[in-house]
């Protein structure tokens, strides 16, 4: 018998792309015998791709900041961040989900930068959102400790920093949800993605940087792993402005990663397409 | 001194005696602890998540990584795992890269020059003696 809990740790803690580097662990050990090393197993491609699970496919809009900055570019992605109030109103568990993928970038881009009672406000909102999503209240649970700490001022920015990449990168892909939630954690972080990407795309136009755009936007395996949950989900959902909206947005972020290469442009379009869903949150 | 939000208790039981129970905690605090003295040096996490593998059993995951940043692929298994290889491949199945080392804490560092997508294999080659499963948490963080 297995059974799988997942709880929340309040833990405190001490705590083709070719490599231009790679390294690994030291070996200063003693040369090990073939028992202690075991069979040197080799994967072939087909096996790769049948057994893959995409729970790390999707870089967080804190990782997408990091890459801007390494390509050179100088934009704060914290200081794009439009000032809104996106309520998680509603019925359609779908749209709902997208908007707590939104705030949930928000926060992980601004924690650092913006005052406290905006930090407040978006994440009163993130935890609305997955209340009305049915999300396991562990992360209720999470949203509240961070929002006290931020009112007593305890804690370091740096330290919600960690604890908001935390959230974002390994709670909430891992959620449970009390009733369905096949597909909600998809359309959240395709919430999340959708933020960045229209960040990132706004950061490239306005440095002028269009040949960074291949690094920073073409990724179609992301893509297609929104799509495919935003098609499924639609099958069966009533229609919905916002994930019809995706949808599309989606449809025509496929057709430009297809591209070898990603023009002004295409760079353009980008940022008009995920604009188009942000603007009706 | 903060928390960490982090998964995971996966309690298994067995029938008989003799019977492994994999520690997917155990290998959880191990990673945990990595990724929180990894913010020392810049380190910031994607993600993270534990499973159980028997012997000779694998992981595998999906991740897209970006050029120019750089990537640390990491593993923490149980006390049940002698030795756990971490696999790096390309989008098209090629092998990049293993960590060679005989351990239950694999680790790679790895720095695209193109963003792509990328096949990480977590596999369990030894368990320890007696064992049937092991307790696997893996990590990517970057910098």
């Amino acid at each position: 018998m297995v059974r799988c809990m997942l709880i929340p740790l309040l833990l405190s803690a001490a705590c083709g792309g070719e490599s231009t580097e790679t390294t690994s662990k030291p070996t200063d050990q003693p040369v090990a015998t073939a028992a202690e090393r075991g069979t040197t197993i080799k994967f072939d491609p087909a096996t790769l791709r049948a057994e893959a699970v995409r729970i790390a496919l999707v870089p967080s809009p804190a990782e997408m900041q990091k890459a801007l900055s390494n390509a050179g570019l100088t934009s704060q992605l914290a200081q794009m961040v439009d000032v809104r109030d996106i309520k998680m109103t509603g019925n359609n568990k779908d749209q709902t989900a997208v908007r707590a993928g939104v705030v949930l970038a928000d926060i992980v881009l601004t924690i650092k930068a913006s005052d406290d009672v905006a930090q407040l406000t978006r994440l009163a909102r993130l935890k609305q959102g997955f209340v009305a999503l049915g999300a396991d209240e562990s992360v209720s649970r999470v949203i509240d400790d961070l929002s006290g700490r931020i009112r007593s001022g305890s804690g370091s920015k740096d330290d919600l920093v960690k604890e908001m990449d935390q959230l974002a990168g390994v709670m909430v892909p891992e959620l449970k949800f009390t009733e369905g939630g096949e597909g909600l954690i998809p359309l959240i972080q395709a919430g999340s993605w959708l933020e960045g990407a229209y960040l990132v795309s706004g950061a490239i136009q306005a440095e002028g940087k269009f040949e960074e755009a291949r690094n920073l936007l073409k990724q179609p395996a992301v893509v297609d792993y929104f799509l495919g949950y935003v098609k499924k989900e639609g099958k069966e959902r009533a229609p919905d402005a916002v994930v019809d909206t995706l949808e599309k947005t989606l449809t025509t972020l496929k057709e430009i990663a297809a591209k070898d290469d990603l023009t002004e442009e295409d760079v353009n379009i980008i940022h008009s397409a995920t604009g188009a869903v942000l603007k009706l949150l | 001194m903060r928390f960490l939000p982090l998964v995971a208790l996966l309690a298994t039981s067995g029938v008989g005696s003799g019977v492994a129970v994999a520690d997917e905690e155990e290998a959880d605090t191990c990673l945990r602890n990595k990724i929180w003295s990894g913010y020392n040096d810049g380190w910031a996490v994607r993600t993270a998540t534990t499973a159980t593998l028997g012997a000779g059993e694998h992981r595998i995951y999906l991740v897209t990584l970006y050029a120019g940043n750089e990537y640390r692929i990491q593993a923490c298994g149980d006390n049940s795992s002698n030795n756990l290889d971490v696999v790096l491949h390309d989008a098209n199945g090629t092998e990049i890269m293993r960590d060679e080392s005989v351990d239950r804490e694999p680790l790679i560092n790895f720095k695209p020059s193109n963003t792509d997508t990328y096949y990480i294999a977590v596999y369990a080659a030894v368990l320890a003696s007696g064992q049937s499963k092991a307790g696997v948490a893996t990590a990517v963080t970057y910098r």
